[in-house]
């Protein structure tokens, strides 16, 4: 199974799409790098946005465990979140 | 009379058909502010243990605070009190609209409604001429709660019931305009006594001690709502379904009655399709909120109405898993049309759809399909068939019918749309709010799950901490009364600009979560000088100083008078819990059980001066001033 790359809204105006799917990651970077590629020309674009979003594996931000470093697996979700507040 | 109050208490009784004016008590408006800590203290006193909350002796009360009639941003909630008849304990619901200011107006902190009439009735009240008329209802009963208001006398502000409150749907609530005092089943109450309205006008001024600091103060604060990212940009431009993607990318975003945290066509149902797809127009949805959550959507066959909230499209969308927004913005319609509250409805409809898929229930009715549940939605409103019986809540259907493990509720109020499992602290929060499973009693998750800074919802660190902080705060918020959104404001916009893996977000979400819980209590149990704007509206409104300090005691005093209410009517620490799934069964890829209620609750009855078994001590309750 791919990896299932969830964009956020900004990430989906900008590119068209709202998720990707990837082969070949073992870690976020992996996750970035190869989204990156797959939108050739736009990838800068997406690598812009990727700055204004925490990345979340499965729910989980990258951040509360190894950051970029974070290991994905086939099947995994990597989400690209935006703080929002609502109720 | 202190200053941003009108001094007075207008009591009805339906059944004789009088009413009177009495003063407002001062010493309980300086303990309890107003809104809902006034009406929490006066249901209190007026009611003994063990009253049927559907019978007459349960009164309907409708509550305001010093902020309102001020024309501060948000400041336009009044707040209904009663027993609940879902949970059988205290039940309230804050509301937006027009009903607060038109309250006011007529020179009216506390509406009591008493007793029971004899035949449909609605009042109409005149502040200037103190008089309260009572009208036959009997062409308006049966309507829904938008021709309700139609037909109602234009001058006047309006709170009203649907078919659901007229029916005693369990979850039934109040409307005023197109807002809706939701949980608890209020409007069960209201139709309980066979009011279908309340209209009320007036044109008395708001006295304040120090009325230029607050006009020059305010224009201040409105800019500062407008340059802000959350309450000036997100909530204006997708409405609170902002947060769909952001919960759906934690994990945390219902899903087939909270069997998944994630939902593939969430993006289909968020405020940024909304936007894209839906979004007609957008007006502001209270009077004198200059962020305008409020959306609206175009209806085939109705026409241009509310849109969607994040609550609405969480439980009638993911949680069904439609991802259709016509379909959740069509039922959105007629359940705010029918009087009823969607959270409650949703979670019922999302139980009922996995007893029927496990075999449990005999129903035309399956996730995904959208099919029926139009129909499905009246026949709740109208206690028809299988709609009787949802009619009463996700509790009483697990009674009937079994599937207690997966009945989403606390205390018999279903749970709103963030998963406890990846938010601990929320978690906490609805297992211990006395209203229920709620999520705007404390919105303990916007610290931990969705904001911009926040902690790790799976560590174990301050969670117990931060639910009583935030329960404290709502509880003051909801008594002054202001809208719970304004507290997302709080996080400056520079800290919304950083991006998530700099350094600097990093060393603030460090420092954020490794603060010791007791310095955090003790910081924000400071009594100084008012800091945050509604901390100064009250000191400019009421002559009297409030900072955080203060509010944290008054909101402390006002959530140990709720949780005196529910002891008192047979509830306890064992109703202190949440749905076995959210704590057996994960939702994350290498957990192996849900949330860890368990290792949270003691540390946070002894941090609230409770006993082990979740009483209250008589130390805490001198140390509050809280009379029982």
């Amino acid at each position: 199974m791919p990896v299932t790359v969830q964009l956020s809204y900004e990430m989906r105006k900008a590119l068209g799409v709202s998720r990707v799917e990837i082969e070949g990651a073992r870690t976020v970077a992996d996750v970035v790098r190869i989204t990156r590629e797959r939108f050739g020309p736009a990838g800068e674009r997406f690598d812009e946005l990727t700055r204004r979003a925490a990345v979340a594996v499965n729910g989980i931000l990258a951040s509360y465990r190894r950051g970029m470093k974070t290991p994905v697996a086939n099947g995994d979700v990597v989400a690209f979140v935006k703080a929002a507040a609502g109720g | 009379m202190i200053k941003g109050y009108a001094g007075r208490i207008l009591e009805v009784d339906l059944r004789t058909q009088r009413f009177a004016f009495a003063p407002l008590d001062e010493e309980t408006a300086r303990l309890y502010i107003g809104g809902k800590g006034y009406g929490t203290r006066l249901l209190y006193d007026r009611t003994g243990p063990g009253i049927d909350p559907l019978g007459p002796e349960n009164p309907l009360i409708f509550a305001t605070g010093p902020l309102n009639g001020s024309v501060a941003p948000q400041s336009n909630r009044f707040v209904v009190v009663c027993k609940s008849p879902l949970t059988g304990g205290i039940g309230n619901a804050a509301c937006g609209g027009s009903f607060a200011l038109g309250l006011k107006k007529a020179g009216i902190d506390v509406l009591i409604v008493t007793d029971r009439a004899e035949r449909p009735v609605r009042l109409e009240i005149d502040g200037d001429r103190d008089q309260v008329e009572f009208r036959d209802a009997s062409d308006l009963w049966g309507k829904g709660t938008y021709e309700t208001q139609r037909l109602l006398p234009k001058r006047h502000e309006h709170a009203v019931i649907g078919p659901a409150g007229e029916n005693l749907v369990l979850f039934a609530g109040i409307v005023s305009d197109e807002r809706i005092a939701g949980r608890t089943g209020v409007g069960a109450v209201m139709g309980s006594k066979r009011l279908k309205a309340v209209s009320v006008r007036g044109s008395r001024k708001l006295e304040m001690d120090d009325p230029e600091a607050f006009r020059t103060y305010t224009k201040y604060v409105r800019q500062l709502f407008e340059d802000h990212p959350v309450l000036g940009e997100s909530m204006r431009r997708f409405g609170t379904g902002a947060i769909v993607n952001t919960t759906n990318g934690r994990n945390i975003l219902p899903t087939r009655n909270f069997q998944r945290g994630h939902f593939d066509r969430a993006m289909e149902i968020s405020g940024e399709y909304l936007e894209e797809h839906g979004l007609k127009g957008v007006k502001s949805s209270c009077i004198h909120c200059p962020v305008t959550c409020g959306r609206d959507v175009e209806l085939e066959g109705v026409g241009r109405v509310k849109g969607p909230e994040y609550e609405t499209l969480a439980l009638l969308g993911s949680n069904l898993e439609i991802g259709d927004l016509k379909k959740v913005s069509e039922w959105n319609y007629h359940a705010d049309d029918l009087g009823m509250d969607t959270i409650s409805l949703g979670a019922t409809l999302s139980f009922a759809m996995e007893l029927v898929e496990r075999g449990m229930l005999d129903a035309k009715l399956q996730f995904g399909d959208p099919a029926g549940v139009t129909e499905l939605i009246q026949d709740v409103a109208h206690r028809r068939g299988l709609g009787a019986e949802l009619a009463d809540g996700t509790k009483r259907m697990a009674a009937r019918y079994g599937g207690h493990e997966f009945a989403m509720h606390v205390k018999g109020l279903e749970l709103s749309a963030y998963d406890p499992r990846g938010s601990y602290a929320q978690g906490v929060e609805y297992a211990t709010t006395n209203r229920g499973g709620c999520h705007v009693q404390g919105a303990s998750m916007y610290l931990e799950s969705v904001g911009p800074l926040t902690i790790n919802p799976h560590s174990l660190r301050l969670k117990a901490d931060i639910p009583i902080v935030q329960q404290n705060l709502a509880c003051a918020i909801n008594s002054m009364v202001l809208c719970i959104f304004t507290t997302y404001g709080m996080i400056p916009k520079q800290i919304h600009a950083l991006s998530p893996s700099s350094w600097q977000h990093r060393a603030l979400s460090f420092a954020l979560e490794h603060t010791p819980g007791a310095l955090l209590r003790g910081a924000m149990g400071i009594k100084g000088k008012p800091m945050m704007w509604y901390e100064k509206w009250l000191t400019f409104i009421t002559g009297t100083t409030f900072s955080s300090g203060h509010l944290q005691e008054i909101g402390a005093r006002i959530f140990n008078l709720e949780r005196m209410y529910n002891l008192r009517e047979g509830l306890s620490a064992k109703d202190d819990t949440l749905p076995p799934r959210m704590l057996n069964e994960s939702t994350f890829p290498g957990m192996s059980s849900g949330h860890p209620l368990h290792l949270l609750l003691p540390s946070y009855y002894k941090k609230r001066g409770w006993s082990a078994d979740g009483v209250p001590l008589r130390a805490t309750l001198e140390r509050l001033q809280v009379r029982t």
